[in-house]
């Protein structure tokens, strides 16, 4: 049994139909990749994961289990966390109120030393409002709200988006971190060289449909798939 | 007459109707920034909190009674219709909303006027804090002195819990991104429901601290209302801050006006809030968040 | 009001409410009714006619209405009792028009805000009028007592006189008042105004956008609310001899709406009926039952569970009823997506290269006319994001030219300050040579220039038809006319503007379908043809084959292939393989600049658009 499996997903946006029965598949401590152009489908893809957005059909398994259709709060409870790509971090909060919020229901909470120490900027900045952070800041607080949940699977949506290179950096080593040390990933980015040296495998979404899947290796190995599907 | 005395006295009725304004429009305002809903019925929430305390006193004669149980009373009031009523219609147009919270504040008004009848009625406060006080330079009614004090401890009570508190902290975030709190685990969906029954409490408190300055009838709730919403317009929907400032400034336009001429302390009121329209349409202290 | 068309524009509801009014006096005492509350009800009738256009038809709560209603009942009044007027329609009209003066002078601030904001303020304002009443204008006013004596009209008809009396005669003049109001609303409503006015309840972004000056027609409409309220007022003073204060309590506005939430909202009726039920009820609880003030308790519970339940009232609950029987009779409606030209075009296989056909290479770029659209050195900073950096773009007459770029490339933001949605922070945009910088969507679009939108904005209550009368109005019409008493119809050029428009979107089969019973790729059709309707020289495309499935796809692709001859078109859009189809040249974007410009050939064949599309696939 696979951690995370979805069937058919159908998922709208009022009445504009934008995914058309999306397949995934997520083994426990990997790392899966969702790449393919601007508008294909890959932030709805994982906000219906998160519940954020409503699936009109199909499954999403988490352990067995379908929560499809459940509300996100339900979901976040049930080990799934997403990072949006909009970050959303609470501007009126302070760094480490927005952290302690999300712990709330969490069923085994990160302590915040444990934060700190991957963030030793947000350690810095812990009595700053939202609003006062920089983007790179920002995007580190989003990431910090998921994983202080401790979650059985995190949602990365465009974490490098917008960002200058040197905080692209930083927060590759976090990546890489969470990556060794066995955390569940599922990525959106647009930064497909970051992508593919974080994943293990990948799916290619177009026009709201998944259309190749395989490991990034043989991805990387056929540049003319990353080419008709990316490219122009 | 104007004199020295009669400015200051005038000026602490400011103070102490700016300061119930501002608790009313706080519970007005938290509960639109939360879940998004204008509440009409606010002003039937302020009018059954002095019901609810008269009743408690008439049982026990005692005031401190009398208030705690118009604020629970009222709280759970509030709680019932959010859970009845209310939260059937977050998803329904502002004026859908506006429509359902303006009739249940008709059924309550009209519940009370068929249970207690149109009479007013009163509620006398301890004998420490009854009486006048000279405060040297002028002479004043020791119970205003103390709702000043009383709502100016509710006022903290609830920046404390707003600001101080987990629940605080939830309900802060959600006026801001109540989506994203829904995805961290929290159940928006309660906290909408404390915050309505917080913000209707905050009303109904306001109402029986009033009962002994001014007598309880069950139309004293429409006024109440209408004097919030400029409070809130002046000083921007979904500020707590805002509805603290605007109340003191609305209080004070009030009373001051009324010194020279009472005619005219709803007009100077409303010019006011026109003014802050023109010149700041978000109020004064207003968020963009909402809308 | 469930099926309104351009063609709405019958005389037998006039016909069927003049019977009625005519028969009511002899079937409704037997029910309990007096000449008094009928005489009543007629006034809040009228009286709600005028809400009904502010509420039901455009969407604007006000909690106000009754500071108009004791304007024009006290100017009336005062005319009458202390001017030494005798003529009372004199007094009457006279009233009306103060009110309506009144009424522009308030809709200027209330109108500045809308939604909560607005019915707040409506509110507020109509409690000052109760104070400004109660004292400072006691003098005129009569303060807490009112004005007493207000006469009766009488009428000198050469060979007779008729003095209007309290009793039937009362009931026969407000009858005629009442038919007169519901006449002339049914009027208004079937005019190029009324569909104005739906649409701005509907849509105001949209109605706005194709060419609409909503805020001039927000406050017409406020305006004639407030006249009606006016008149409504003056007719309580005469009625009741008596002008009394309360008339300017909140209580008064609040009634108001309850009946007319009561009686049904957008029938122009419900207030009627509403008021029908209000008087009854209170009569016949308080008499017959003896239940004192639980009148008015029963009522609220009954508004409460109207707006939780049937939110329409008991007109819009019948029609409902009515509609369910007949639509049992006949069950299929038309399904969706049936189109002949599509029947035999297979899907593609999981949306990979959506357009079906090979289509050739398009045309060697045709030698295009003169620049229609041109922006000079634009800029968008959002606080320290530089958006759009220096962007100088032009396009020429006849050309249909894609716009790309990767996530981020400030694609929307740029045709968002082509459109004047948002105004650049720093230079010029130029559209047949004149600056339109900063014109606002209303003015561009009254110029020729107009966008499809990614998610669709439609007037969702109206038929397909409406929804392109209302855009061919704005073209047809300017941004702003009174022309209150003319019928849609004879709006010059606009019935062939829409069905020249239905046959280019090929929506004619659906013309009289609401849009709410349209499948999606037909709405994204209508929104195309939304922007068509307004006839312009120059139209953008953002995003026009969002959220389509791959047939959808290809039969959009076809339209716009089909609209394109003798446009100029502009269009954005994801799916790449769409664009390299259908654009001659193409512009890209790259963070905030313009990459490059070229024919598809040549953006395919560019190294740095591969790079920026691929985003660094060579790096480490």
């Amino acid at each position: 049994m696979s951690l995370l499996e979805v069937t058919g997903l159908n998922s709208y946006y009022g009445d504009s139909h934008i995914l058309f029965d999306i397949d995934l598949r997520v083994e426990a401590n990997e790392v899966v990749a969702l790449i393919g152009r601007n508008g294909a489908g890959k932030s709805t893809t994982l906000k219906s994961l998160m519940g954020m957005v409503q699936p009109r059909s199909g499954e999403i398994r988490l352990e067995g289990e379908n929560v499809a259709g459940r509300k996100a709060h339900v979901i976040a409870r049930r080990g799934i966390q997403l990072v949006p790509e909009e970050r959303r971090v609470f501007g009126s909060l302070d760094v480490e109120e927005n952290i302690v919020l999300a712990r709330l229901t969490a069923s085994s909470a990160w302590p915040l030393e444990r934060i700190y120490e991957i963030f030793p900027r947000l350690a810095e900045r812990r009595s700053s409002r939202g609003t006062d952070l920089s983007g790179g800041e920002q995007q580190m607080l989003a990431i910090a709200r998921a994983l202080v949940r401790d979650p059985k699977i995190v949602l990365l949506d465009e974490p490098f988006e917008g960002l200058a290179p040197v905080i692209v950096q930083d927060l590759m080593r976090v990546c890489r971190r969470l990556v060794e040390e066995g955390q569940t990933i599922v990525l959106v980015e647009q930064n497909i060289a970051a992508t593919l040296s974080l994943a293990d495998r990948a799916y290619v979404i177009n026009n709201g449909h998944v259309v190749h899947e395989d490991t990034t290796s043989a991805i990387r190995a056929q540049p003319e798939i990353l080419r008709r599907y990316l490219g122009v | 007459m104007l004199t020295w005395a009669n400015l200051v006295s005038q000026m602490f009725n400011g103070l102490v109707l700016g300061a119930l304004l501002a608790l009313i429009s706080s519970g007005l305002t938290i509960i639109y920034g939360t879940l998004g809903v204008l509440n009409l019925a606010h002003g039937a929430l302020f009018m059954l909190g002095g019901y609810a305390g008269w009743l408690t006193f008439d049982y026990t004669g005692s005031y401190i009674a009398a208030v705690a149980g118009g604020a629970l009373f009222v709280l759970l009031v509030g709680i019932v219709i959010e859970r009845g009523i209310i939260r059937f219609f977050y998803d329904r147009p502002h004026e859908d909303q506006i429509l359902v919270t303006f009739g249940i504040g008709i059924v309550i008004v009209e519940l009370v006027r068929l249970s207690f009848g149109s009479l007013s009625l009163s509620v006398t406060p301890p004998s420490l804090i009854s009486g006048i006080t000279n405060l040297g330079f002028v002479i004043y009614p020791t119970y205003r002195l103390a709702v000043v004090a009383i709502v100016a401890v509710a006022l903290l009570a609830l920046y404390l819990v707003l600001y101080r508190t987990r629940l605080g902290m939830i309900v802060r975030a959600g006026i801001e991104d109540a989506g994203m709190v829904d995805a961290l685990g929290i159940n928006v969906y309660r906290v909408f429901m404390v915050v309505f029954g917080i913000g209707a409490m905050a009303a109904g408190f306001a109402g029986i601290v009033n009962a002994p300055v001014a007598p309880i009838t069950p139309d004293v709730g429409t006024e109440i209302l209408v004097q919030t919403f400029v409070v809130v317009v002046i000083g921007g929907v979904g500020s707590f801050p805002g509805a603290i400032l605007g109340g003191l400034i609305a209080g004070e336009i009030l009373s001051l006006t009324s010194m020279i001429n009472p005619a005219y302390s709803q007009v100077m009121l409303f010019a006011v809030m026109t003014l802050v329209l023109v010149v700041s349409p978000h109020g004064l202290l207003g968020v963009r968040g909402r809308q | 009001m469930a099926r309104r068309t351009i063609a709405s524009r019958a005389w037998w509801p006039d016909v069927v409410t003049a019977l009625g009014l005519f028969v009511a006096p002899y079937v409704l005492p037997a029910l309990g009714f007096s000449p008094d509350t009928m005489s009543r009800i007629l006034i809040f009738g009228l009286f709600g006619i005028g809400f009904d256009l502010l509420f039901g038809f455009t969407g604007m709560l006000s909690f106000g209405q009754s500071a108009f209603f004791g304007t024009g009942g006290f100017a009336a009044a005062y005319l009458l009792t202390q001017t030494g007027m005798t003529s009372v329609i004199l007094a009457l009209v006279i009233g009306t028009v103060v009110a309506a003066i009144v009424g522009v002078g308030v809709g200027l601030i209330a109108l500045r805000r809308t939604g909560i904001y607005f019915a707040m303020i409506t509110v507020a304002i109509a409690e000052v009028f109760y104070f400004l009443d109660m004292s400072p204008l006691s003098a005129f006013t009569g303060g807490e007592n009112g004005l007493p004596g207000v006469p009766s009209p009488t009428f000198y008809l050469g060979f007779a006189t008729i003095h209007i009396e309290a009793g039937w005669s009362m009931y026969a003049f407000l009858a005629v008042c009442f038919l007169i109001g519901m006449v002339l609303a049914r009027r208004i409503i079937a005019s190029p105004v009324g569909l104005v006015l739906v649409a701005i309840r509907d849509n105001q972004l949209r109605a706005a956008a194709v060419g609409h000056h909503v805020d001039r027609y927000k406050l017409l409409v406020f305006t004639i609310a407030a006249a009606y309220a006016g008149m409504a007022g003056g007719l309580l003073g005469v009625l009741q001899s008596y002008m009394p204060p309360d008339a300017f309590a909140f209580d008064t506005s609040g009634q108001l709406v309850m009946q007319t939430v009561i009686g049904g909202l957008g029938t122009l009726f419900g207030p009627l009926v509403g008021a029908a039920v209000w008087l009854y009820l209170r009569d016949f609880l308080q008499s017959t039952l003896a239940l004192g003030a639980a009148w008015k308790l029963a009522l609220g519970i009954v508004f409460v569970l109207l707006v939780c339940f049937l939110r329409r009232g008991i007109i819009g609950g019948f029609a409902d009823l009515a509609g369910y029987f007949r639509s049992r009779g006949s069950s299929a409606a038309p399904d969706g997506e049936r189109e002949p030209e599509s029947a035999g075009m297979a899907p593609t296989s999981a949306g990979a290269a959506a357009v079906g056909e090979p289509v050739p290479e398009p045309a060697e770029p045709i030698e295009h006319g003169d620049p229609i659209l041109r922006t000079e050195n634009i800029s968008k900073r959002y606080g320290g994001l530089l958006a759009n950096d220096s962007i100088d773009f032009t396009v020429r007459e006849g050309e249909l030219r894609g716009i790309i770029g990767p996530n981020g490339a400030g694609k929307s933001t740029f045709f968002k300050m082509l459109t004047c949605e948002v105004a650049p922070s720093s230079g010029r945009i130029l559209f047949h040579d004149q600056d339109i910088t900063g014109f606002g969507v209303t003015r561009v679009a009254q110029l020729g220039l107009t966008k499809s939108y990614q998610v669709n904005q439609l007037f969702n209550r109206l038929t397909v038809r409406d929804n392109l009368a209302i855009a061919a109005a704005a073209e047809r019409r300017g941004p702003f006319r009174m022309d209150l008493l003319r019928s849609v119809r004879r709006v010059d050029g606009l019935q062939a503007r829409v069905d020249e428009t239905l046959g280019l979107v090929n929506l004619a089969h659906r013309a009289d379908a609401l849009v709410s019973e349209l499948a999606y790729g037909e709405k994204r059709r209508l929104e195309i043809g939304l922007a068509l309707a307004t006839a312009p020289s120059l139209l953008l495309l953002d995003e026009p084959l969002a959220g389509m499935s791959p047939q959808e796809r290809v039969e959009t692709i076809r339209l716009l292939r089909s609209i394109r001859k003798g446009r100029t078109m502009v269009v954005i859009d994801h799916d790449m393989d769409a664009i390299f189809n259908l654009a001659e040249r193409i512009t890209v974007l790259q963070e905030g600049r313009v990459l490059v410009e070229g024919t598809p050939q040549e953006i395919r064949d560019n190294t740095a658009v591969q790079e920026a599309y691929l985003g660094g696939m060579e790096e480490a």
